[in-house]
Protein backbone atom coordinates (compact mmCIF):
# COMPACT_ATOMS: atom_id res chain seq x y z
CA UNK A 1 0.00 0.00 0.00
CA UNK A 2 1.25 3.35 -1.20
CA UNK A 3 0.27 5.16 1.95
CA UNK A 4 2.28 2.76 4.24
CA UNK A 5 5.37 3.73 2.33
CA UNK A 6 4.36 7.80 2.59
CA UNK A 7 3.70 7.07 6.55
CA UNK A 8 7.39 5.15 7.27
CA UNK A 9 8.37 8.26 4.99
CA UNK A 10 7.09 11.04 7.10
CA UNK A 11 8.03 9.86 10.23
CA UNK A 12 11.93 8.70 9.27
CA UNK A 13 12.00 12.76 8.44
CA UNK A 14 10.19 13.86 11.46
CA UNK A 15 7.15 15.23 9.70
CA UNK A 16 4.34 14.95 12.61
CA UNK A 17 2.03 17.20 11.11
CA UNK A 18 2.42 14.89 7.66
CA UNK A 19 2.36 11.66 10.21
CA UNK A 20 -1.19 13.02 11.64
CA UNK A 21 -2.74 13.83 8.63
CA UNK A 22 -1.93 10.77 6.80
CA UNK A 23 -2.51 8.08 9.25
CA UNK A 24 -6.14 9.99 9.38
CA UNK A 25 -6.88 10.05 6.15
CA UNK A 26 -6.05 6.04 6.28
CA UNK A 27 -8.08 5.29 9.23
CA UNK A 28 -10.62 7.67 7.57
CA UNK A 29 -10.37 5.30 4.21
CA UNK A 30 -11.26 2.24 6.66
CA UNK A 31 -7.50 1.22 6.12
CA UNK A 32 -6.83 -1.17 9.58
CA UNK A 33 -5.10 0.38 11.90
CA UNK A 34 -2.73 -3.12 12.85
CA UNK A 35 -1.53 -2.80 9.19
CA UNK A 36 -1.30 1.10 9.28
CA UNK A 37 0.91 0.35 12.90
CA UNK A 38 2.94 -2.93 11.87
CA UNK A 39 3.07 -1.64 7.79
CA UNK A 40 4.06 1.86 8.28
CA UNK A 41 4.91 3.15 11.86
CA UNK A 42 6.68 -0.04 13.21
CA UNK A 43 8.84 -0.31 9.99
CA UNK A 44 9.89 3.12 10.10
CA UNK A 45 10.97 3.25 13.61
CA UNK A 46 13.02 0.15 13.19
CA UNK A 47 15.08 1.52 10.10
CA UNK A 48 15.84 4.84 11.77
CA UNK A 49 17.41 2.47 14.38
CA UNK A 50 19.00 0.42 12.33
CA UNK A 51 20.30 3.79 10.59
CA UNK A 52 21.11 5.04 14.31
CA UNK A 53 23.48 1.76 14.42
CA UNK A 54 25.50 2.47 11.03
CA UNK A 55 25.68 5.82 11.81
CA UNK A 56 23.64 7.54 9.31
CA UNK A 57 21.74 9.29 11.05
CA UNK A 58 22.49 10.73 14.89
CA UNK A 59 20.02 11.03 18.49
CA UNK A 60 17.98 14.57 17.34
CA UNK A 61 16.75 12.31 13.66
CA UNK A 62 15.62 9.50 16.11
CA UNK A 63 13.94 11.89 18.16
CA UNK A 64 12.43 13.90 16.10
CA UNK A 65 10.85 10.34 14.38
CA UNK A 66 9.79 9.40 17.41
CA UNK A 67 7.98 12.81 18.02
CA UNK A 68 6.38 12.37 14.20
CA UNK A 69 5.39 8.46 15.77
CA UNK A 70 3.46 9.82 18.70
CA UNK A 71 1.51 12.42 16.55
CA UNK A 72 0.52 8.79 14.49
CA UNK A 73 0.17 7.02 17.65
CA UNK A 74 -1.89 9.24 19.24
CA UNK A 75 -4.47 8.40 16.45
CA UNK A 76 -4.18 4.95 15.88
CA UNK A 77 -4.18 3.07 19.76
CA UNK A 78 -7.59 4.39 20.40
CA UNK A 79 -8.83 2.23 17.43
CA UNK A 80 -6.04 -0.69 17.97
CA UNK A 81 -7.45 -0.57 21.37
CA UNK A 82 -11.34 -1.38 20.26
CA UNK A 83 -9.53 -4.17 18.12
CA UNK A 84 -8.13 -6.16 20.94
CA UNK A 85 -4.60 -5.53 19.28
CA UNK A 86 -2.01 -6.91 21.79
CA UNK A 87 2.02 -5.05 21.65
CA UNK A 88 4.51 -7.64 21.08
CA UNK A 89 5.55 -7.82 25.06
CA UNK A 90 5.86 -5.87 27.98
CA UNK A 91 8.35 -4.13 29.56
CA UNK A 92 9.16 -1.60 32.39
CA UNK A 93 12.20 0.61 32.38
CA UNK A 94 13.44 3.02 34.74
CA UNK A 95 17.10 4.45 35.93
CA UNK A 96 18.74 2.87 38.93
CA UNK A 97 18.29 4.34 42.61
CA UNK A 98 20.56 7.31 43.10
CA UNK A 99 20.79 8.41 39.25
CA UNK A 100 18.22 11.00 37.78
CA UNK A 101 20.00 11.08 34.30
CA UNK A 102 17.01 9.98 31.96
CA UNK A 103 18.35 11.23 28.22
CA UNK A 104 19.21 7.72 27.41
CA UNK A 105 16.70 5.91 29.43
CA UNK A 106 13.93 7.91 27.54
CA UNK A 107 16.04 6.94 23.84
CA UNK A 108 15.53 3.13 24.98
CA UNK A 109 12.23 3.55 25.79
CA UNK A 110 10.84 5.57 22.64
CA UNK A 111 12.16 2.71 20.49
CA UNK A 112 11.27 0.20 22.14
CA UNK A 113 7.47 1.46 21.83
CA UNK A 114 8.23 2.43 17.84
CA UNK A 115 9.29 -1.09 17.72
CA UNK A 116 6.12 -2.50 19.41
CA UNK A 117 6.54 -3.19 22.61
CA UNK A 118 4.50 -1.62 25.39
CA UNK A 119 6.92 0.23 27.99
CA UNK A 120 5.82 1.07 31.63
CA UNK A 121 8.25 4.27 31.79
CA UNK A 122 9.06 4.18 35.86
CA UNK A 123 11.09 7.13 35.57
CA UNK A 124 14.40 8.04 37.55
CA UNK A 125 15.96 6.62 40.93
CA UNK A 126 14.24 3.59 40.89
CA UNK A 127 14.55 1.34 43.77
CA UNK A 128 13.70 -2.94 43.78
CA UNK A 129 10.27 -1.66 45.02
CA UNK A 130 9.39 0.71 41.93
CA UNK A 131 10.64 -2.35 39.28
CA UNK A 132 8.35 -4.65 41.50
CA UNK A 133 5.62 -2.11 40.37
CA UNK A 134 6.15 -2.45 37.01
CA UNK A 135 5.98 -6.18 36.99
CA UNK A 136 2.74 -5.44 38.54
CA UNK A 137 1.69 -3.91 35.94
CA UNK A 138 2.90 -7.00 33.74
CA UNK A 139 5.81 -6.05 32.46
CA UNK A 140 7.90 -9.44 31.27
CA UNK A 141 11.34 -7.91 31.11
CA UNK A 142 12.94 -5.03 33.63
CA UNK A 143 15.26 -2.71 31.44
CA UNK A 144 17.99 -0.79 34.09
CA UNK A 145 19.92 2.40 33.24
CA UNK A 146 22.78 3.86 34.89
CA UNK A 147 25.05 7.05 34.04
CA UNK A 148 27.32 6.98 36.67
CA UNK A 149 29.96 4.39 37.88
CA UNK A 150 28.77 4.78 41.59
CA UNK A 151 24.83 3.84 40.77
CA UNK A 152 25.52 1.45 38.52
CA UNK A 153 26.47 -1.44 41.24
CA UNK A 154 22.84 -1.27 42.14
CA UNK A 155 21.96 -2.97 38.90
CA UNK A 156 23.53 -6.16 40.40
CA UNK A 157 20.65 -5.75 43.07
CA UNK A 158 18.28 -5.59 40.54
CA UNK A 159 19.36 -8.50 38.76
CA UNK A 160 19.80 -10.79 41.71
CA UNK A 161 16.27 -9.62 43.44
CA UNK A 162 14.69 -10.65 40.12
CA UNK A 163 16.76 -13.99 39.29
CA UNK A 164 14.71 -16.01 41.89
CA UNK A 165 11.58 -14.72 40.44
CA UNK A 166 12.21 -15.62 36.88
CA UNK A 167 12.19 -12.31 35.58
CA UNK A 168 14.57 -10.86 33.42
CA UNK A 169 16.87 -7.89 34.09
CA UNK A 170 18.79 -6.16 30.59
CA UNK A 171 21.07 -3.13 31.60
CA UNK A 172 22.46 -0.46 29.85
CA UNK A 173 24.15 3.13 30.04
CA UNK A 174 27.30 5.12 29.36
CA UNK A 175 29.24 3.08 32.20
CA UNK A 176 27.75 -0.28 31.65
CA UNK A 177 29.68 -3.01 29.31
CA UNK A 178 28.63 -6.52 28.40
CA UNK A 179 31.82 -7.42 30.64
CA UNK A 180 29.55 -5.84 33.98
CA UNK A 181 26.83 -7.50 32.37
CA UNK A 182 28.07 -10.76 32.71
CA UNK A 183 29.72 -10.02 35.84
CA UNK A 184 26.57 -9.35 37.62
CA UNK A 185 23.95 -12.19 36.02
CA UNK A 186 22.16 -9.84 34.03
CA UNK A 187 20.46 -11.61 31.21
CA UNK A 188 21.46 -8.72 28.29
CA UNK A 189 23.45 -5.62 27.74
CA UNK A 190 23.19 -2.95 24.80
CA UNK A 191 25.38 -0.56 24.14
CA UNK A 192 22.69 1.36 22.45
CA UNK A 193 18.86 2.31 22.01
CA UNK A 194 18.44 0.38 19.13
CA UNK A 195 20.55 -2.89 20.21
CA UNK A 196 18.07 -2.81 23.42
CA UNK A 197 14.88 -3.51 20.75
CA UNK A 198 17.61 -6.32 19.28
CA UNK A 199 18.07 -7.83 22.65
CA UNK A 200 14.92 -7.65 23.57
CA UNK A 201 13.84 -9.33 20.14
CA UNK A 202 16.04 -12.05 20.99
CA UNK A 203 15.25 -12.33 24.55
CA UNK A 204 11.22 -12.17 24.06
CA UNK A 205 11.59 -14.61 20.62
CA UNK A 206 9.85 -12.00 18.64
CA UNK A 207 11.24 -11.67 14.81
CA UNK A 208 11.70 -7.86 13.66
CA UNK B 1 44.50 32.13 54.12
CA UNK B 2 44.00 28.42 54.86
CA UNK B 3 47.39 26.60 55.46
CA UNK B 4 47.58 23.12 53.17
CA UNK B 5 49.92 21.03 53.58
CA UNK B 6 50.86 18.93 50.80
CA UNK B 7 50.87 14.95 50.85
CA UNK B 8 53.82 14.64 48.50
CA UNK B 9 56.65 16.95 46.93
CA UNK B 10 56.43 18.92 43.69
CA UNK B 11 57.97 16.90 40.93
CA UNK B 12 60.91 17.53 40.24
CA UNK B 13 61.93 19.70 36.96
CA UNK B 14 64.26 22.17 35.29
CA UNK B 15 61.96 24.15 33.57
CA UNK B 16 58.60 26.38 34.40
CA UNK B 17 55.04 24.82 34.15
CA UNK B 18 54.45 27.79 31.53
CA UNK B 19 57.56 26.44 29.64
CA UNK B 20 56.72 23.02 29.98
CA UNK B 21 53.14 23.00 28.93
CA UNK B 22 53.72 25.05 25.72
CA UNK B 23 56.78 22.60 24.53
CA UNK B 24 54.70 19.59 25.56
CA UNK B 25 51.27 20.78 23.51
CA UNK B 26 53.63 21.47 20.51
CA UNK B 27 55.17 18.33 20.77
CA UNK B 28 59.13 19.59 22.23
CA UNK B 29 61.19 17.88 24.12
CA UNK B 30 60.15 18.73 28.06
CA UNK B 31 61.81 18.30 31.02
CA UNK B 32 59.03 15.88 32.41
CA UNK B 33 55.15 15.43 31.80
CA UNK B 34 53.10 18.27 33.04
CA UNK B 35 51.25 16.87 36.34
CA UNK B 36 47.71 17.64 36.92
CA UNK B 37 44.28 16.39 37.47
CA UNK B 38 41.11 17.64 36.35
CA UNK B 39 39.37 17.12 40.42
CA UNK B 40 37.02 15.09 42.42
CA UNK B 41 33.52 14.78 43.18
CA UNK B 42 31.91 16.37 46.13
CA UNK B 43 31.83 13.21 47.88
CA UNK B 44 35.82 12.69 47.65
CA UNK B 45 36.00 15.38 49.94
CA UNK B 46 34.14 13.71 52.95
CA UNK B 47 34.84 10.15 52.21
CA UNK B 48 38.86 10.10 51.51
CA UNK B 49 40.50 10.00 54.38
CA UNK B 50 43.62 11.99 53.05
CA UNK B 51 40.63 14.70 52.39
CA UNK B 52 38.85 14.81 55.31
CA UNK B 53 42.03 14.36 57.89
CA UNK B 54 43.86 17.32 55.92
CA UNK B 55 40.93 19.75 55.84
CA UNK B 56 40.92 19.45 51.88
CA UNK B 57 37.39 20.93 50.76
CA UNK B 58 37.87 21.63 46.72
CA UNK B 59 39.91 20.89 44.08
CA UNK B 60 41.63 24.06 44.06
CA UNK B 61 42.71 22.92 47.56
CA UNK B 62 43.69 19.74 46.26
CA UNK B 63 45.45 20.83 43.61
CA UNK B 64 48.05 22.22 45.88
CA UNK B 65 48.11 19.30 48.23
CA UNK B 66 49.20 17.06 45.67
CA UNK B 67 51.38 19.70 44.23
CA UNK B 68 50.28 19.87 40.65
CA UNK B 69 51.56 22.03 38.28
CA UNK B 70 49.18 25.43 38.24
CA UNK B 71 47.48 25.85 35.31
CA UNK B 72 44.34 28.76 35.21
CA UNK B 73 42.14 30.41 32.92
CA UNK B 74 40.23 33.62 32.81
CA UNK B 75 37.50 34.74 30.71
CA UNK B 76 33.92 37.15 30.70
CA UNK B 77 31.05 36.98 30.83
CA UNK B 78 29.86 34.97 27.12
CA UNK B 79 26.23 33.94 27.47
CA UNK B 80 23.28 34.40 29.57
CA UNK B 81 23.44 37.52 32.21
CA UNK B 82 21.74 37.91 34.16
CA UNK B 83 21.06 34.15 34.99
CA UNK B 84 17.42 32.91 36.13
CA UNK B 85 16.65 33.25 39.40
CA UNK B 86 17.60 30.57 41.44
CA UNK B 87 14.47 29.20 43.31
CA UNK B 88 12.86 26.16 44.86
CA UNK B 89 9.09 25.59 43.05
CA UNK B 90 8.13 22.82 45.22
CA UNK B 91 9.49 20.17 47.67
CA UNK B 92 8.79 16.53 47.09
CA UNK B 93 9.51 13.82 49.48
CA UNK B 94 12.69 12.96 47.80
CA UNK B 95 13.10 15.83 45.28
CA UNK B 96 12.96 18.97 45.18
CA UNK B 97 11.25 20.91 41.68
CA UNK B 98 13.66 23.81 41.22
CA UNK B 99 13.78 26.45 38.75
CA UNK B 100 18.13 26.72 37.83
CA UNK B 101 19.84 29.68 36.64
CA UNK B 102 19.00 28.76 33.51
CA UNK B 103 15.54 29.32 33.32
CA UNK B 104 14.78 24.83 33.81
CA UNK B 105 12.61 23.40 35.69
CA UNK B 106 14.53 20.31 37.47
CA UNK B 107 14.36 17.88 40.09
CA UNK B 108 17.32 17.70 42.57
CA UNK B 109 17.69 14.92 45.03
CA UNK B 110 17.29 16.60 48.79
CA UNK B 111 20.45 14.40 49.68
CA UNK B 112 22.54 16.42 47.02
CA UNK B 113 25.44 14.42 46.09
CA UNK B 114 26.45 17.17 43.56
CA UNK B 115 27.41 14.48 40.65
CA UNK B 116 24.12 13.90 39.07
CA UNK B 117 22.90 15.90 36.21
CA UNK B 118 19.52 17.21 37.55
CA UNK B 119 16.25 15.89 36.12
CA UNK B 120 14.74 18.41 33.52
CA UNK B 121 11.16 18.96 33.16
CA UNK B 122 10.85 22.31 30.84
CA UNK B 123 12.70 25.04 29.51
CA UNK B 124 11.59 28.66 29.72
CA UNK B 125 12.83 29.09 25.64
CA UNK B 126 10.21 26.90 23.37
CA UNK B 127 9.42 29.22 20.61
CA UNK B 128 11.34 32.03 18.84
CA UNK B 129 8.94 34.44 21.45
CA UNK B 130 10.32 33.05 24.16
CA UNK B 131 14.06 33.48 22.65
CA UNK B 132 13.05 37.01 21.79
CA UNK B 133 12.05 37.52 25.13
CA UNK B 134 14.99 36.32 26.31
CA UNK B 135 17.49 37.86 24.57
CA UNK B 136 16.53 41.05 24.83
CA UNK B 137 16.52 40.88 28.40
CA UNK B 138 19.43 38.28 29.03
CA UNK B 139 21.93 38.39 26.13
CA UNK B 140 22.51 42.07 25.50
CA UNK B 141 26.50 43.11 24.58
CA UNK B 142 26.05 46.26 26.29
CA UNK B 143 25.22 44.69 29.88
CA UNK B 144 28.14 46.63 31.99
CA UNK B 145 28.82 42.63 33.67
CA UNK B 146 30.40 42.08 30.47
CA UNK B 147 32.93 44.87 30.63
CA UNK B 148 36.11 43.63 32.17
CA UNK B 149 38.50 44.83 34.70
CA UNK B 150 41.48 44.46 32.77
CA UNK B 151 44.05 45.86 35.27
CA UNK B 152 42.77 43.32 38.18
CA UNK B 153 43.02 40.87 36.08
CA UNK B 154 46.71 41.65 34.84
CA UNK B 155 47.89 42.07 38.46
CA UNK B 156 46.43 38.89 39.15
CA UNK B 157 48.03 36.85 36.20
CA UNK B 158 51.19 39.05 35.48
CA UNK B 159 53.22 38.41 31.97
CA UNK B 160 56.26 37.07 33.85
CA UNK B 161 53.85 34.43 35.27
CA UNK B 162 55.46 30.94 35.36
CA UNK B 163 52.31 28.96 34.58
CA UNK B 164 50.14 28.52 31.43
CA UNK B 165 47.28 30.77 31.19
CA UNK B 166 44.24 30.46 29.34
CA UNK B 167 41.37 32.56 27.80
CA UNK B 168 38.34 31.22 27.51
CA UNK B 169 36.76 30.93 24.20
CA UNK B 170 32.87 30.07 25.30
CA UNK B 171 30.69 27.41 24.51
CA UNK B 172 29.04 27.78 20.88
CA UNK B 173 25.88 25.08 21.69
CA UNK B 174 26.73 23.18 25.08
CA UNK B 175 25.51 26.16 26.59
CA UNK B 176 22.15 26.78 24.69
CA UNK B 177 21.16 23.18 25.44
CA UNK B 178 21.89 23.56 28.60
CA UNK B 179 19.23 25.89 28.36
CA UNK B 180 16.83 24.47 25.58
CA UNK B 181 17.36 20.71 27.23
CA UNK B 182 18.86 18.02 25.07
CA UNK B 183 15.57 17.19 23.56
CA UNK B 184 14.56 20.33 23.68
CA UNK B 185 17.42 21.40 21.02
CA UNK B 186 16.61 18.58 18.94
CA UNK B 187 13.02 19.57 18.58
CA UNK B 188 14.00 23.12 18.62
CA UNK B 189 16.89 22.60 15.47
CA UNK B 190 13.46 21.14 13.39
CA UNK B 191 10.88 23.22 14.17
CA UNK B 192 12.93 26.43 14.48
CA UNK B 193 15.98 26.31 13.12
CA UNK B 194 16.82 29.99 12.32
CA UNK B 195 16.00 30.74 16.16
CA UNK B 196 18.73 28.41 17.11
CA UNK B 197 21.33 29.30 14.49
CA UNK B 198 20.74 33.15 16.14
CA UNK B 199 21.32 31.70 19.75
CA UNK B 200 24.37 30.51 18.46
CA UNK B 201 25.56 34.11 16.73
CA UNK B 202 24.28 35.72 19.63
CA UNK B 203 26.75 33.61 21.55
CA UNK B 204 29.45 33.85 19.39
CA UNK B 205 29.16 37.74 19.02
CA UNK B 206 29.35 37.44 23.31
CA UNK B 207 32.40 35.56 23.34
CA UNK B 208 34.08 38.11 20.69
CA UNK B 209 33.47 40.72 22.92
CA UNK B 210 35.01 39.23 25.75
CA UNK B 211 38.06 38.07 23.53
CA UNK B 212 38.13 41.30 22.02
CA UNK B 213 38.89 43.32 25.61
CA UNK B 214 41.14 40.46 26.67
CA UNK B 215 43.73 39.06 23.53
CA UNK B 216 45.67 43.01 23.46
CA UNK B 217 46.48 42.66 27.01
CA UNK B 218 47.76 39.18 28.09
CA UNK B 219 50.44 36.90 26.13
CA UNK B 220 47.68 33.81 26.97
CA UNK B 221 48.90 30.14 26.31
CA UNK B 222 46.10 28.08 25.04
CA UNK B 223 42.47 28.95 25.08
CA UNK B 224 39.79 26.73 26.32
CA UNK B 225 36.06 26.27 26.37
CA UNK B 226 33.27 23.54 27.02
CA UNK B 227 30.55 22.07 24.62
CA UNK B 228 29.50 18.61 26.34
CA UNK B 229 27.40 17.63 23.45
CA UNK B 230 28.52 14.68 22.75
CA UNK B 231 27.04 11.48 24.68
CA UNK B 232 28.37 7.68 24.42
CA UNK B 233 26.68 7.30 20.91
CA UNK B 234 27.78 10.09 19.16
CA UNK B 235 27.10 14.20 19.01
CA UNK B 236 23.43 15.04 20.30
CA UNK B 237 23.26 17.66 17.37
CA UNK B 238 23.98 16.19 13.78
CA UNK B 239 27.09 16.43 12.41
CA UNK B 240 25.71 18.67 9.34
CA UNK B 241 24.77 21.11 11.90
CA UNK B 242 28.15 21.11 13.82
CA UNK B 243 29.67 21.87 10.30
CA UNK B 244 27.11 24.57 9.05
CA UNK B 245 26.42 26.79 12.12
CA UNK B 246 28.81 25.69 14.57
CA UNK B 247 32.30 25.37 12.62
CA UNK B 248 32.07 28.89 10.65
CA UNK B 249 31.65 30.37 14.54
CA UNK B 250 34.90 28.61 15.97
CA UNK B 251 36.54 29.63 13.05
CA UNK B 252 35.92 33.34 13.46
CA UNK B 253 36.58 32.89 17.25
CA UNK B 254 39.94 31.26 15.85
CA UNK B 255 41.01 34.16 14.03
CA UNK B 256 41.42 36.14 17.17
CA UNK B 257 43.06 33.58 18.90
CA UNK B 258 45.48 33.15 16.08
CA UNK B 259 46.25 37.00 15.23
CA UNK B 260 47.06 37.13 19.14
CA UNK B 261 49.68 33.96 19.14
CA UNK B 262 47.58 31.53 20.74
CA UNK B 263 47.33 28.18 18.70
CA UNK B 264 46.29 25.47 20.94
CA UNK B 265 42.91 25.46 22.04
CA UNK B 266 40.83 22.62 23.96
CA UNK B 267 37.56 21.81 24.26
CA UNK B 268 35.54 20.22 27.16
CA UNK B 269 33.32 17.69 25.33
CA UNK B 270 32.60 14.38 26.53
CA UNK B 271 31.41 11.31 24.64
CA UNK B 272 32.16 10.02 21.21
CA UNK B 273 33.38 13.07 19.52
CA UNK B 274 35.12 11.28 16.70
CA UNK B 275 31.71 12.22 14.02
CA UNK B 276 32.42 15.93 14.57
CA UNK B 277 36.17 15.74 15.47
CA UNK B 278 36.91 16.96 12.10
CA UNK B 279 35.06 20.27 11.95
CA UNK B 280 36.49 21.09 16.08
CA UNK B 281 39.84 20.45 14.05
CA UNK B 282 38.66 22.82 11.38
CA UNK B 283 37.63 25.11 12.84
CA UNK B 284 40.75 25.68 14.79
CA UNK B 285 39.99 23.34 18.35
CA UNK B 286 43.16 20.93 18.39
CA UNK B 287 42.69 19.86 21.78
CA UNK B 288 40.17 17.46 23.98
CA UNK B 289 39.70 17.58 27.70
CA UNK B 290 39.12 15.55 29.63
CA UNK B 291 38.95 12.92 27.26
CA UNK B 292 36.20 10.04 28.97
CA UNK B 293 37.59 7.07 27.24
CA UNK B 294 34.00 4.69 28.19
CA UNK B 295 32.00 7.72 25.89
CA UNK B 296 34.25 7.40 22.99
CA UNK B 297 37.69 5.86 22.52
CA UNK B 298 41.37 5.06 23.90
CA UNK B 299 43.20 8.57 23.09
CA UNK B 300 45.48 6.52 21.57
CA UNK B 301 42.76 5.86 18.70
CA UNK B 302 42.62 9.43 17.74
CA UNK B 303 46.19 10.45 19.20
CA UNK B 304 47.19 8.15 16.26
CA UNK B 305 44.83 9.30 13.40
CA UNK B 306 45.59 13.19 13.56
CA UNK B 307 48.90 12.41 14.58
CA UNK B 308 50.54 16.07 15.00
CA UNK B 309 47.39 17.90 14.39
CA UNK B 310 44.92 16.67 17.44
CA UNK B 311 46.13 17.42 21.10
CA UNK B 312 44.66 15.58 24.25
CA UNK B 313 44.47 16.61 28.09
CA UNK B 314 42.70 13.54 30.16
CA UNK B 315 42.01 10.07 28.66
CA UNK B 316 42.89 8.04 32.02
CA UNK B 317 40.11 6.02 32.50
CA UNK B 318 38.30 5.96 35.15
CA UNK B 319 36.78 2.48 35.44
CA UNK B 320 40.68 1.31 35.76
CA UNK B 321 41.31 3.62 38.45
CA UNK B 322 38.75 1.91 39.80
CA UNK B 323 39.69 -1.69 39.32
CA UNK B 324 42.50 -1.85 41.12
CA UNK B 325 46.67 -1.45 40.61
CA UNK B 326 46.69 -3.70 37.78
CA UNK B 327 44.40 -2.19 36.04
CA UNK B 328 46.03 1.42 36.59
CA UNK B 329 49.39 0.19 35.93
CA UNK B 330 48.42 -1.84 32.78
CA UNK B 331 46.36 1.17 31.34
CA UNK B 332 49.24 4.02 32.65
CA UNK B 333 51.66 1.90 30.50
CA UNK B 334 49.47 1.95 27.30
CA UNK B 335 49.35 5.63 27.39
CA UNK B 336 53.14 5.75 27.52
CA UNK B 337 53.61 5.94 24.07
CA UNK B 338 51.41 9.22 23.90
CA UNK B 339 53.48 10.75 26.50
CA UNK B 340 56.52 10.93 24.82
CA UNK B 341 55.34 11.62 21.72
CA UNK B 342 54.19 14.67 23.39
CA UNK B 343 50.63 16.74 22.43
CA UNK B 344 49.27 14.45 25.69
CA UNK B 345 48.57 15.33 29.32
CA UNK B 346 47.60 12.24 30.85
CA UNK B 347 44.61 12.36 34.06
CA UNK B 348 41.54 11.16 35.08
CA UNK B 349 39.29 11.43 32.42
CA UNK B 350 36.91 13.54 34.31
CA UNK B 351 36.18 14.35 38.53
CA UNK B 352 37.77 10.74 39.94
CA UNK B 353 34.76 9.23 41.73
CA UNK B 354 35.03 8.15 45.28
CA UNK B 355 34.60 4.39 44.21
CA UNK B 356 38.45 4.74 43.53
CA UNK B 357 40.11 4.19 47.01
CA UNK B 358 42.52 6.63 48.42
CA UNK B 359 45.09 3.84 48.48
CA UNK B 360 45.16 3.38 44.76
CA UNK B 361 44.45 7.01 43.71
CA UNK B 362 48.22 7.71 45.54
CA UNK B 363 49.67 4.56 44.08
CA UNK B 364 48.31 5.90 40.77
CA UNK B 365 49.92 9.20 41.11
CA UNK B 366 53.38 7.81 42.20
CA UNK B 367 52.90 5.71 39.45
CA UNK B 368 52.52 8.68 37.27
CA UNK B 369 55.29 10.41 38.76
CA UNK B 370 57.70 7.22 37.81
CA UNK B 371 56.65 6.66 34.73
CA UNK B 372 56.74 10.20 33.40
CA UNK B 373 58.21 12.40 35.58
CA UNK B 374 61.98 13.64 35.75
CA UNK B 375 63.34 10.06 36.53
CA UNK B 376 61.26 8.38 33.35
CA UNK B 377 63.67 7.03 30.91
CA UNK B 378 61.38 8.04 28.11
CA UNK B 379 63.26 11.64 28.52
CA UNK B 380 66.31 12.14 26.56
CA UNK B 381 68.09 14.20 29.11
CA UNK B 382 68.53 10.77 31.52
Amino acid sequence: MAELQKIKEAIMGGKREEVSRLVQAALTAGDSPVEILEGGMIPAMREIGDKFSRNEVYVPQMLIAARAMQAGLALVEPVLAQTGHQPLGKLCIGTVKGDLHDIGKNLVAIMLKGAGYEVVDLGVNCDINKYEEGIKQGANVVVCSALLTTTMPYMKDVVEHFKSKGVKVIIGGAPVTQNYADQIGADGYSEDANGAVKLVDRLLGKTA
Amino acid sequence: MKTINPIVSPWKSSMTARERFNRQMHFQPVDRCFNMEFGYWEENFTEWDIFRDNNICNNDEADIFFSFDKIKSIGGATFMHPAFESRIVEEREDVNVIMNGDGLLAEVPKKGDGSSIPHYLKSSIVTPEDWKRCKEEKFRLDDPARKLDIEKLKKAHPDDRDYPLGVNAGSMIGRIRDVLTFEGLAYAICDYPDMVEDMVETTCQLVEYSLDQLLPHFKFDYACGWEDICFKNGPIVTPDFFEYIIMPRYKRINKKLKAHGIDIWYTDCDGDVRPILKYFLEGGINCLFPFEVMGCAHPGELLDKYQGELRIMGGFDKIQLGNGRESIKKYMESLAPYVERGGYIPFCDHRCPPNVTTADYLYYLELKQNMFGMESTIYKHK
